[in-house]
This record gives structure tokens, sequence and C-alpha cells, in this order.
């Protein structure tokens, strides 16, 4: 394999094979330790990582109920790209993700992919683009989970709802 | 040949050169909306995003059906309809002018037409765009995580529902 190679990979397929090269070029592989935390909640931004093989869990702190496991995700099934929104956002990571046994991952360090924007580079550019529609459709399905919750909510005669609703529904982009 | 309207002065276009600045500028249509107008109309097709410059305007949505729910308070400088942009053009919620409102209208399609053409300058503002759902992402992140612990008291007393909805919370986390 081609170590930094980002081909096969549908998060970059929209990209051109010159414009792949660039990022391959910038990239670094890396291998974390069974154990190894390499996206900590809160801390700051994360990376974008692209990992290769191995298995993570990402763990989310819950108020008043501690840590909780949401997701385990087998690199070896699908090669699989996390930490996409710290590339963009400036708030800290709001989960934290951990090498689960040997993880090998292909790295676009936040600090590289703003130096390519700053330079004005279409491929960077191209990448925020791909970023910006991830998280438009997660955002529309949270939005339209969150209604059909409270009209259910609101069928049962729930008393929580106002709470609910308020917290819920106070940051509508449209 | 019609002079082009500058370009407001907005974060969403301060990565602009002058000539992406004309680029752009062609594409706005200077629109103004008196209190009570309706910009963005939920469910029907979001075929403009506005870019606000002055007034304050309301987002709308029925949550429970035939009951507006007042979801937010937006003032200029602003956007408005940017999501129809990247996901599907259908409006999520309606926006209303809460007072008068000076805004610059631009066609979805020709916005989308300039990405296809690998537009510097659209890019740019995708970019933008771009950050400011990142932040809502994550400010959407922390208000579900304040929630989980309450969904799962009323899960004990028997919804089910409650359940499936924490599940797919939780699949659409995004970190």
């Amino acid at each position: 394999m081609t170590g930094n190679g980002l081909r096969q990979i549908k998060f970059f397929e929209f990209l051109t094979d010159e414009e792949r090269r660039e990022f391959e070029e910038e990239a670094e592989l890396v291998v974390f330790e069974p154990g190894e935390t390499f996206i900590e909640e809160g801390s700051r931004p994360s990376s974008l990582y692209v990992l290769t093989s191995g298995r993570v869990e990402v763990w989310k702190l819950i108020p008043g109920s501690g840590n909780r496991l949401l997701a385990t995700i087998d690199a070896s099934e699908e090669r699989t790209v996390v930490g996409e929104r710290g590339l963009l956002g400036d708030s800290g990571a709001s989960a934290t993700v951990r090498a689960k046994g040997e993880v090998e991952a292909i790295r676009i360090p936040r600090s590289t992919f703003r130096r390519m924007i700053s330079e004005g580079r279409p491929a960077a550019f191209k990448l925020s683009y791909r970023i910006a529609r991830t998280l438009a459709r997660r955002l529309t399905r949270l939005d339209e989970e969150v209604v059909e919750a409270i009209r259910d909510l609101e069928r049962r005669g729930e008393t929580d709802l106002d709470a609910f609703r308020d917290k819920l529904v106070t940051d509508w982009t449209v | 040949m019609q002079e082009t309207p500058p370009l407001p002065d907005v974060p969403l276009f301060e990565r602009l050169d002058r000539e992406e600045r004309e680029e752009l500028g062609e594409l706005l249509e200077p629109v103004s909306f008196g209190p009570g107008e309706m910009l963005i109309e939920e469910g029907k097709k979001d075929e403009k995003l506005y870019v606000l410059t002055s007034g304050t305007v309301e987002v709308y949505k029925q949550v429970i059906p035939r009951r507006d729910q007042l979801l937010a308070t937006i003032e200029a400088p602003s956007v408005v309809g940017e999501m129809g942009l990247l996901t599907e053009p259908r409006a999520a919620a309606s926006v209303v002018a809460k007072t008068a409102v000076k805004a610059h209208g631009i066609q979805r399609d020709r916005f989308l037409s300039m990405l296809d053409a690998e537009s510097p300058a659209a890019y740019k503002v995708v970019y933008e765009l771009g950050r400011t759902l990142a932040g809502r992402m994550s400010r959407t992140d922390d208000s579900i995580a304040k929630i989980i612990p309450q969904l799962e008291c009323a899960n004990r007393r028997g919804s089910r529902d409650l359940n499936i909805f924490q599940d797919k919370l939780i699949e659409e986390w995004s970190f």
C-alpha cells in the first residue's frame, strides 16, 4: 500500500487525483498503542484522522452520569474518518477517541489544514465544502429527530416538555 | 452595464479579495422586508439564502402541527437559508422579519453553479458557512449531552420511543 493513500476513501472521493496528492503530501502516518487517546473531549479542536486499521472507542462525558461509550469503530471493515469537525470549528472536541488495540491512521493536522486555507489552496476549500455538507446533513437529521421526540412527548402529556424543548431547540439554523 | 452593488460588510465575505467580491457581487439582489413579512416559508423550496445587513428576524417552526413556535431571534449581520445550500432545499423553519430588514438575496442555483465551476469566491463563502455549522454542531452536542440523563429518567418510566430517539441522537454525533 502507498502509505498515505487517500484514494479509496469515500470522504476524499470528490477530489481530483492531483488534489488528493496535495493532502497525501501534507498528511502524516501515525500509529497508536492500545489505550492511547488521540482525540480528547473538551481540550481543543481535533485534527482529522482517517483510520486505516484497528479498532477505536468513542467516549463522551454525560453530565451527572459519567463517561459513556458512544460507539466502537472497526477500521478494518471500512476506513473511517473521525475528527473532521475540528478542522473547521474552534471549540474543543465533543468526544474522546481511544485506540482499543493497535491503530493505524492518516492524520491531516488542523494546523496544516488551516495553513492550506490561508494559502488559498482549492483542495483545502473543497474539503471544507465536504465537511460542511456532512455537518449540515447531521444537523438536519438531528433537528428532525428532536421535533419527532417533542411531538411524541406532547402526545403523551409529558410534563418535562418545556425544559426539554428549550434545551434542544435553541440553536436553530435555517 | 449596471453598477455592481457593494458587498455587505459581514463575516461571511471577510476572506474575499477585491476580484472575488466583484464576482460574488453579481449574484446579490438587494431586498428589504417590512415587519411581519416572510423571508423563508417552512416546508417550501429554499431557493435563496439571505445575507442580513440590518434589522432582526425571527425563526418559527410548527413543532406541534398548526402551532408556530419561536425557535430563535437573529440579528443582522447574519445569514439565513444557508442550510438549503448544503442539503435538500426544503426549509425546515420559517423566517419572518421582526423589524424592517435589509438583506441581499443569493439564488441557490446560481451559487451552486459557481461551486460546480470551482469558483474560489464561492468556496471561501462555503468555508465560512462550514465554520458556523461546526460551532452549531458543537453547541448541539452539548445540549444533547445535557438532555440524555433526562431522557433516561423518562425511559425508566417506560417510554420506549425515547430509547430509539436516544440511539438516533448518539448515531448522529459529530466530534
